[in-house]
């Protein structure tokens, strides 16, 4: 199954090397998409379906973590899972980020198999979380 | 204390995003004497405070800037624009500094700042004695780079 991915960095060179990193990776995407900062990654997920997001911290306009926080607030985008991607890889760093709604965390510099690993980690068990949603309970009509 | 880590971590930057595996130069020299003259000196920079603050830098030869770019994107060298190339080394200075950073305080007491490309290097603002400074020269199969530290 494809997923759509979205990228979000303020440098387009980091954007780059990300995208091809997860597609060195083997990791199946079927559409990238990419913004320069939190604000840019809202807009775009308002417009378009994106299954997970990979996001930089550092960024002008809205930070990553303020991504992530603000996505956990909107009912539309809550769902979605955030893979939070930095040069920062305290442990105080990666608790603010789980706290705050984060699916994730890769610290720069990553090989292509740690993306694909965090990447099937937390798609495999976003759908874990969807299959369950969506199971009849029990006594229903359906 | 700084210098095991700052090495540790530029070869962890230098060989898993550049694909660069280097090697560190043994003994002391200067800059001067370790950098290539036949080729201008890129640097970039990027402040952080911790424990003590700083500013590490990265010095690398503008050819080899553009090795590291078409590395790093996958990339044919002719088709590395010149804002990519500075990206490049203002991703690699971030990557080296925050490394190094985690490395000597996992408990996260610290603040890196915006990476910036300061342009041809001037090699005698890093002269010893000047301010504290740790130096590491190093060099991949074709060239010669240094990175470091000033205290402030």
């Amino acid at each position: 199954m494809a997923f759509n991915v979205l990228i979000v960095d303020d440098s387009s060179t980091m954007r780059a090397v990300v995208k091809k990193a997860i597609r060195v990776s083997g990791f199946d995407v079927g559409e990238y998409r990419e913004a320069a900062d939190g604000q840019e990654a809202l807009e775009t997920l308002r417009r378009h379906w994106v299954d997970v997001v990979l996001t930089d911290i550092h960024m002008p306009r809205l930070n990553g973590l303020e991504l992530v926080a603000k996505m956990r607030e909107d009912e539309l985008l809550n769902s979605i899972p955030v893979i939070m991607v930095s040069t920062e890889g305290s442990e105080k760093k990666v608790q603010e980020s789980i706290r705050l709604g984060a699916s994730g965390y890769i610290q720069k510099p990553f090989h292509p198999e740690q993306i694909r690993r965090t990447l099937s980690q937390v798609m495999g068990e976003a759908q874990e979380g969807q299959k369950n949603d969506s199971a009849a309970p029990e006594g229903s009509d359906f | 204390m700084i210098q095991p880590h700052l090495k540790e971590a530029i070869s962890r930057v230098m060989e898993t995003m550049f694909f660069l595996p280097v090697q560190f130069a043994e003994g002391p020299r200067t800059l001067g004497q370790w950098l290539p003259c036949d080729a201008t000196v890129l640097e970039a920079f990027i402040d952080f405070r911790a424990h003590r603050s700083g500013r590490g830098f990265l010095l690398v030869p503008a050819p080899c800037v553009r090795e590291m770019a078409a590395n790093f994107l996958g990339l044919p060298q002719a088709e590395v624009s010149e804002e990519q190339a500075q990206d490049t080394l203002k991703e690699a200075v971030n990557m080296m500094m925050g490394q190094m950073l985690s490395l000597l305080d996992r408990g996260g007491g610290y603040a890196l700042g915006i990476p910036r490309f300061g342009g041809p290097a001037d090699l005698s603002k890093f002269q010893e004695g000047q301010s504290p400074v740790a130096v590491l020269a190093f060099e991949t199969g074709n060239t010669h780079l240094a990175a470091g530290v000033i205290e402030s």
